[in-house]
C-alpha cells in the first residue's frame, strides 16, 4: 500500500528518462511511478508505461442510443400527428434519415466526450502531488511507494538530475 | 542530382522496415523491367485472347444494327466507354494530386497512376463509335447554346476526349524520362535503345530538374481542368440530355468525384498486385496503404453525400419527371445495378475501413479500393444503358419508367474484351515506362530518416519548403 | 516550412497568455465600441418584437431576406472551424497549431449568432418552440419532421454542441497552465475547469486520440450541416433557381470558402491586437492562401454548374430568373460584386506569393471573398423570391429597412465581441499544441542544405 508520493522535477527530458529506467532496474513496478509533463511526447518517448483504454467503445454506444432516440421521435410526431404534407407519406424515409442521421452523431459525440474524460481518469477531485513548474516546462516523476521505500526513491530519484525533490504523504 | 546514384546512406521507410538505399532502387527496378518473365507472357496471352473475343462480339454487334435509331443495343457498350474514362481517365490525378500536396507517401504510386493515362489511347478508340448514336440534339435540352453551333455536341466531346488523352500521355511521358534516361544505362537490346533515344538528352542537371518539376505541375493542372470538364460534357452528353426533363446538377459532379474515388481504388489494386510479383516490397510500405485509406473513405462518405443530395432533392419535389427519374435508374427498373453501386460505392469500403486495424493493412485498403471500382462499373450501367434506350429524348418531361435492358451475351464478352483490352495496353506501356517512379522513390529516400528520441524510435520526415 | 524559432517554454506561456493577464486600454476600447453596437442592435431587435415584422422590409412574395441571408451567411462563417481544425488535423499538417482553436471558437460564436437571425426572422421567437420541439403533448400537435426548417435546428444544435464540446476538451490541458500562473478566484475557477489535470502520458495520449477521433467524428457533421441549410431552398419546387440537387455541396463549399476566409481575418486581427508575431507566422497565412486557392476554384466549379443547369433546362420562367438575378438592376450591380469580390479580385492575387505572404493583402482579399460571399446568399434568396412562378399573385421587390441594417451589423460586432471575451477569459492559441510542434521540429542533412523536418508519431 502506498502511503507516499514522491515528485521530482527534471528540467531536461533526457534525465526524466533516465529516472524511468532506473526506478525499472531499482524494481519499482511501472504503475507506481508516472511521469508529468507540460506537453505530449511521442506515445514511448519517455519509456512510460503502455497505457490501454477503451475509448472506441464509446461513439459506437452512443450512436447506437442516437439512432434509437432519433427514430422513436422521428417516428413518433408523424404517428402521433398523421398530417400528409405535399403528398408525402407518414413515415417518410428521406427527412427521417436526415434526423436520424443527426441523432447518431449527437449521440456518438456526447459518448466520445464522456468517453475521454472517463478514460483519461478525470475529474479527480483528491488532490495529487503535484509542481506549478511543470507547465513552464519541467517534467515531473512521481513514484507512489511504501514507508520502505520511500528514501531509496527520493536518492534514485535525485541521482538520476532532478533539480528537485519533494515528498507528500499519500 | 536526386537521382544520383552516388548516394549510399542507407535509410529506412518506416520504423519497422528494411534499410535502402538509391541503388537498390534503380537495381531492383531495372532487373524487373528488362526481365520478361513467363508469367508475364501467360497473362498477355490470355488478356489478348479474351480482347480478340471482345473484338469479335463488337463485330456481331455491328452486324446487329449501328445507328442513331439502333441505339438502344449500344447501351452496355456507352457504360463501357465511360467506365474506361472514370477510371483509367481519372487514375493520372492521383499522382498529379499527391504531387501538389507533396506528400512523402505518395512516391511508390505515382507511376503506377499515371501509366493509366496509356489507356487513354484505347478509351478514345472505344469512343469512336458512340459518335454515330446520339440523336440530333433538336427538341432536347443540351449544355451547348444552339444545336446549329459547329460540330455540337460529338466533335466538341471527341476533342475533349482526345485532349484529355495526350495531355496523359505527355504528363506520363515527361514524368518517366529521368526514368527512362537511368534505364537505358542498365541494359542492352533494342528496348534500352529506345529508352536511349527516346531520354538520350536527359543528363539530370539542376535546369532540367527544374524544367521538369514545372512541367508536371502546369501539365498536372490541365489533366486536372480536362478531366473535370470531359467528364461533366460525357455525362451530360450520353445520360441526361437523353433523358427528356431530367436536371440533375450534382450528377457530373458526382461522376468526376466516383473518377476520383476509383482513380485510388485502381491505384490501390495495381500496387497490391505489383507488391505481390514484382520485386518493390521494400519500396512500397504499408504506411502508404494506410495513408491512402483514409482518403478513400472519406471519398466514400462524399459519394453517399452526393447521391443522397440528389435524392432528396428528387423526392421532396416530387414532380412526375422526377418521381420516374428516380424509378428508372435507382428504385424499379435497375434497382439490382443500384443497389450493387451502393453497397460497392459506399456500404462496402465504409464498413471496411471505418476500421483502424483495417486502414493500417496492404490488404483492406486494397479490398475497398476493389470494392469502389466494381460499385463504379455498375453505376456506369445503371446510368448510361437506360439512357441511350430511351426512344424520344426530346420534351420537357420524361413521362414513363423505362423498363430495364439485360446485357445479352455480346454485351458480356464486349465488356470483357474492353476490360481485357485496357489491361493489356496497360501491360504493354510498363515494358516502355518503368512501373515504379525511380526518381521519385529516390528523391524520397533522401528526406526519410529513422531516428531515436528518449527512448524510442520514430520516422523523421524532411519537409524541403 | 517551419521558419520560427524555437521558443522556450517560459515565452510561451508569457506571449500566449498575455491577452489573459494583461489588460491593455485598446482592448477594452475596441471591447466598449462592439459593445455600444451590439446594444443598438438588441435595442432594434426588441423595437421589432413590440411593433412586429412590419417594421422590416420583408413583404409578399420576399418573405426572405436580409435575416435570413444572415443566417446562411454565419452558417458559412461557422463552417471554418471545424473544416480548418478537423482536416488538418487528420492530416496532421504542422501548420495547424496555432489556428485551430481560434477556428474552433469561430465556429462556435458565428453558429451562436446564426441561430439568433431566425429566432429573430421569426418576429415572435418564443413561438419557434412549436415548430422546432416535440413537447406539445395537450394538444397533440407535433412538429413536421419532413420539412426542411424542422432538420434545421437538429443540425445546428448537433454541431454548436459538438463543437462546444470539442473546444472544451482541448483547453483542458490549457486550462491546466493558465491554473498554475493564476492566483485567489481564478485558480478555483480555472482548477474546477481543468478537471484536475495533470499531464501523464494517459491524458495526453487521450488527447491526441481526443483530437483525432472527435474531428472525425465532426467533419460528417459539419457537411451535414450546411448541407440541410441549402436543403431549406433546394426542397422548394416552387422557387426558380432553387430547386438544385446540386445546392447541398454548392453551399457547404463557398461555407469553406468564407468561413476559412474568415479565419484568416480573425488571425491576422489577433496578431495585430495581441502581439503574436513569433505564433502566427508568415508561412501560416501563406498556407491558408494555398488552401484558399484550392477551395475557391473548388466552389467556382460548383457555382458554374448551379449556373449552367440553371440554363440548361430551357425553361422560360427559370431563364427569366436568372436574367433578374444578372442583368436587371440593383440585383445585376451586386451580381457583379458578389463575383468580383468572391472570386475574380482574390484568387489571382493568390496566386503570387508576395501576396500569399503579406499580411495586409491578405486582410484585403479575404474580407473581400466574405463581401461577395454574403452578396452571393443575398442574391441566391430575395431575386428568386421575387419572381416567384408557381402559387403567386404578385410579383414585388426588396430593400432592407433601416431595423434590419441594424441588427445585421449587431451581429458582425457581436461575433467580434464574443470572440474577444473569449480570448480574454482562455487561451485562443493552444499552448500545449504549439510545444508539441517544437518537440517534433527536427532537421535532416541533404548535400549542404539542412532541411527542415517533422518527427511522425505513427
Amino acid at each position: 500500500m502506498a502511503t507516499h508520493s514522491v515528485l521530482a522535477l527534471y528540467s531536461d527530458a533526457e534525465y526524466a528518462a533516465e529516472a524511468g529506467e532506473a526506478l525499472d532496474n531499482a524494481g519499482f513496478a511501472k504503475e507506481d511511478y508516472d511521469f508529468l509533463t507540460d506537453t505530449p511526447y511521442p506515445e514511448g518517448a519517455l519509456g512510460e508505461r503502455h497505457n490501454s483504454h477503451r475509448l472506441y467503445v464509446f461513439p459506437f454506444v452512443g450512436a447506437l442510443i442516437g439512432l434509437t432516440a432519433a427514430i422513436l421521435l422521428t417516428a413518433g410526431t408523424q404517428l402521433a400527428y398523421p398530417l400528409v404534407t405535399g403528398g408525402k407519406p407518414i413515415l417518410s424515409i428521406p427527412p427521417m434519415a436526415i434526423i436520424t442521421y443527426e441523432g447518431t452523431m449527437l449521440g456518438a459525440i456526447l459518448f466520445t466526450v464522456i468517453g475521454i474524460i472517463f478514460e483519461s481518469r478525470l475529474p479527480t477531485f483528491k488532490k495529487h502531488i503535484y509542481d506549478d513548474r511543470i507547465t513552464e516546462g519541467l517534467i515531473g516523476v512521481v513514484v507512489d511507494c511504501d514507508d520502505d521505500n520511500v528514501d531509496r526513491a527520493e536518492q534514485i530519484l535525485t541521482q538520476a538530475g532532478a533539480e528537485e525533490v519533494r515528498r507528500e504523504a499519500a | 542530382m536526386t537521382t544520383a546514384d552516388n548516394n549510399f546512406d542507407r535509410v529506412q521507410l518506416s520504423v519497422d522496415g528494411p534499410e535502402l538505399n538509391s541503388r537498390m532502387v534503380t537495381e531492383q527496378v531495372s532487373r524487373d523491367f528488362f526481365d520478361v518473365t513467363r508469367n508475364y507472357k501467360l497473362v498477355i496471352a490470355v488478356l489478348g485472347s479474351v480482347f480478340l473475343i471482345g473484338i469479335i462480339a463488337l463485330i456481331f454487334r455491328f452486324l446487329d444494327g449501328f445507328g442513331v435509331s439502333e441505339r438502344a443495343q449500344w447501351g452496355y457498350y456507352s457504360a463501357m466507354f465511360a467506365f474506361l474514362l472514370i477510371t483509367a481517365g481519372s487514375a493520372p490525378l492521383v499522382a498529379v494530386a499527391l504531387r501538389w500536396t507533396k506528400n512523402h507517401w505518395r512516391r511508390p504510386f505515382s507511376r503506377v497512376s499515371e501509366l493509366y493515362a496509356a489507356v487513354g489511347l484505347f478509351t478514345i478508340l472505344w469512343f469512336i463509335p458512340l459518335m454515330a448514336l446520339l440523336p440530333p440534339l433538336e427538341g432536347r435540352r443540351s449544355l451547348w447554346v444552339s444545336s446549329e453551333f459547329i460540330g455540337v455536341p460529338l466533335w466538341w466531346d471527341f476533342f475533349a476526349v482526345l485532349g484529355l488523352v495526350v495531355c496523359g500521355l505527355a504528363l506520363l511521358i515527361l514524368s518517366a524520362i529521368p526514368d527512362m534516361a537511368v534505364l537505358s544505362r542498365h541494359g542492352n537490346g533494342p528496348r534500352a535503345k529506345f529508352l536511349r533515344s527516346f531520354s538520350g538528352f536527359w543528363r539530370g542537371t539542376q535546369a532540367q530538374w527544374n524544367y521538369h518539376r514545372i512541367g508536371l505541375t502546369a501539365l498536372g493542372a490541365f489533366y486536372f481542368m480536362l478531366l473535370v470538364m470531359v467528364q461533366t460534357m460525357i455525362n451530360v452528353d450520353f445520360v441526361m440530355s437523353l433523358v427528356p426533363g431530367w436536371k440533375d446538377s450534382i450528377m457530373p459532379a458526382h461522376q468526376a468525384l466516383t473518377g476520383i474515388q476509383t482513380a485510388i481504388g485502381l491505384t490501390l489494386v495495381t500496387t497490391f498486385i505489383l507488391r505481390h510479383t514484382g520485386r518493390y516490397k521494400d519500396f512500397i510500405p504499408m504506411e502508404s496503404f494506410w495513408s491512402f485509406s483514409k482518403i478513400l473513405l472519406a471519398l466514400s462518405l462524399l459519394w453517399a453525400y452526393f447521391w443522397f443530395a440528389a435524392l432528396i432533392t428528387f423526392w421532396y419535389g416530387r414532380t412526375p419527371t422526377e418521381q420516374n427519374v428516380l424509378k428508372t435508374f435507382m428504385f424499379e427498373s435497375y434497382r439490382i445495378p443500384f443497389l450493387l453501386n451502393f453497397f460497392f460505392s459506399f456500404l462496402i469500403p465504409f464498413l471496411l475501413l471505418m476500421w483502424n486495424q483495417v486502414r493500417k493493412s496492404i490488404i483492406g485498403p486494397t479490398l475497398a479500393g476493389a470494392s469502389v471500382l466494381i460499385g463504379a462499373f455498375f453505376m456506369t450501367i445503371r446510368l448510361y444503358v437506360p439512357a441511350l434506350g430511351i426512344e424520344d429524348p426530346t420534351g420537357h418531361a420524361l413521362k414513363a419508367v423505362q423498363p430495364a435492358m439485360l446485357p445479352d451475351v455480346l454485351d458480356i464478352f464486349i465488356i470483357l474484351g474492353g476490360l481485357a483490352g485496357a489491361a493489356l495496353i496497360y501491360l504493354l506501356a510498363s515494358r516502355i515506362f518503368p512501373i515504379l517512379s525511380i526518381w521519385e522513390v529516390k528523391e524520397g529516400l533522401l528526406y526519410s530518416r529513422v531516428r531515436p528520441l528518449l527512448r524510442s524510435k520514430f520516422l523523421v520526415l524532411g519537409k524541403p519548403e | 516550412m517551419q521558419e520560427g524559432k524555437i521558443l522556450g517554454y517560459k515565452t510561451i506561456n508569457r506571449d500566449l497568455l498575455r491577452g489573459l493577464f494583461e489588460n491593455p486600454v485598446k482592448y477594452w476600447a475596441i471591447v466598449m465600441f462592439l459593445g455600444l453596437v451590439v446594444f443598438i442592435a438588441v435595442f432594434a431587435a426588441g423595437f421589432m418584437v413590440n411593433r412586429g415584422i412590419g417594421v422590416t422590409g420583408l413583404n409578399r412574395p420576399v418573405f426572405w431576406g436580409f435575416f435570413i441571408t444572415n443566417f446562411v451567411f454565419w452558417i458559412g462563417i461557422s463552417h471554418a472551424g471545424v473544416m480548418l481544425s478537423a482536416i488538418l488535423r487528420l492530416s496532421k499538417a504542422e501548420w495547424r497549431r496555432p489556428a485551430t482553436r481560434a477556428a474552433e471558437v469561430l465556429t462556435i460564436f458565428s453558429l451562436m449568432t446564426a441561430v439568433l437571425m431566425p429566432f429573430i426572422h421569426t418576429g415572435r421567437p418564443w413561438r419557434l418552440m412549436y415548430w422546432v420541439f416535440p413537447y406539445d403533448f395537450s394538444r397533440g400537435i407535433w412538429p413536421d419532421i419532413r420539412s426542411p426548417l424542422v432538420w434545421d435546428p437538429s443540425a445546428v444544435n448537433t454541431y454548436l454542441l459538438s463543437s462546444i464540446l470539442f473546444v472544451f476538451i482541448a483547453l483542458v490541458p490549457d486550462l491546466a497552465v493558465v491554473r498554475d500562473r493564476s492566483s485567489g478566484i481564478r485558480r478555483i475557477a480555472y482548477s474546477v475547469l481543468s478537471l484536475g489535470w495533470r499531464g501523464t502520458p494517459r491524458q495526453w495520449k487521450l488527447q491526441a486520440i481526443a483530437g483525432i477521433l472527435l474531428s472525425a467524428l465532426i467533419l460528417p457533421v459539419f457537411v451535414s450541416v450546411h448541407s440541410i441549410v441549402s436543403w431549406d431552398f433546394g426542397m422548394a419546387v416552387s422557387v426558380n433557381s432553387w430547386h438544385s440537387t446540386i445546392f447541398a455541396p454548392y453551399f457547404v463549399i463557398g461555407a469553406v470558402h468564407s468561413g476559412v476566409s474568415g479565419v484568416v481575418t480573425v488571425m491576422i486581427f489577433m496578431r495585430w491586437l495581441f502581439g503574436w508575431e513569433d505564433y502566427v507566422r508568415r508561412e501560416h497565412i501563406d498556407a491558408l492562401g494555398r488552401l484558399l486557392i484550392v477551395i475557391a476554384v473548388a466552389w467556382f466549379y460548383f457555382f458554374a454548374m448551379e449556373f449552367l443547369f440553371g440554363i440548361y433546362g430551357q425553361e422560360g420562367d427559370e431563364l427569366a430568373t436568372r436574367s433578374l438575378q444578372m442583368f436587371s438592376a440593383p440585383w445585376g450591380w451586386l451580381f457583379l460584386a458578389f463575383i468580383i469580390t468572391s472570386f475574380f479580385f482574390p484568387v489571382p492575387l493568390w496566386l503570387f506569393r508576395n501576396v500569399r505572404r503579406s499580411f495586409l493583402w491578405m486582410t484585403i482579399t479575404t474580407i473581400s471573398v466574405n463581401i461577395g460571399m454574403w452578396l452571393e446568399r443575398f442574391i441566391i434568396i430575395v431575386p428568386g423570391l421575387a419572381r416567384k412562378q408557381v402559387f403567386t399573385q404578385s410579383w414585388y421587390t426588396y430593400a432592407p429597412s433601416p431595423i434590419e441594417i441594424m441588427i445585421i451589423i449587431g451581429t458582425f460586432a457581436m461575433v467580434l465581441m464574443l470572440f474577444l471575451l473569449f480570448a480574454k477569459i482562455f487561451p485562443l492559441i493552444p499552448l500545449f499544441d504549439i510545444k508539441e510542434g517544437q518537440i517534433l521540429t527536427d532537421e535532416i542533412k541533404v548535400g549542404r542544405r539542412k532541411v527542415p523536418a517533422v518527427i511522425r508519431e505513427d
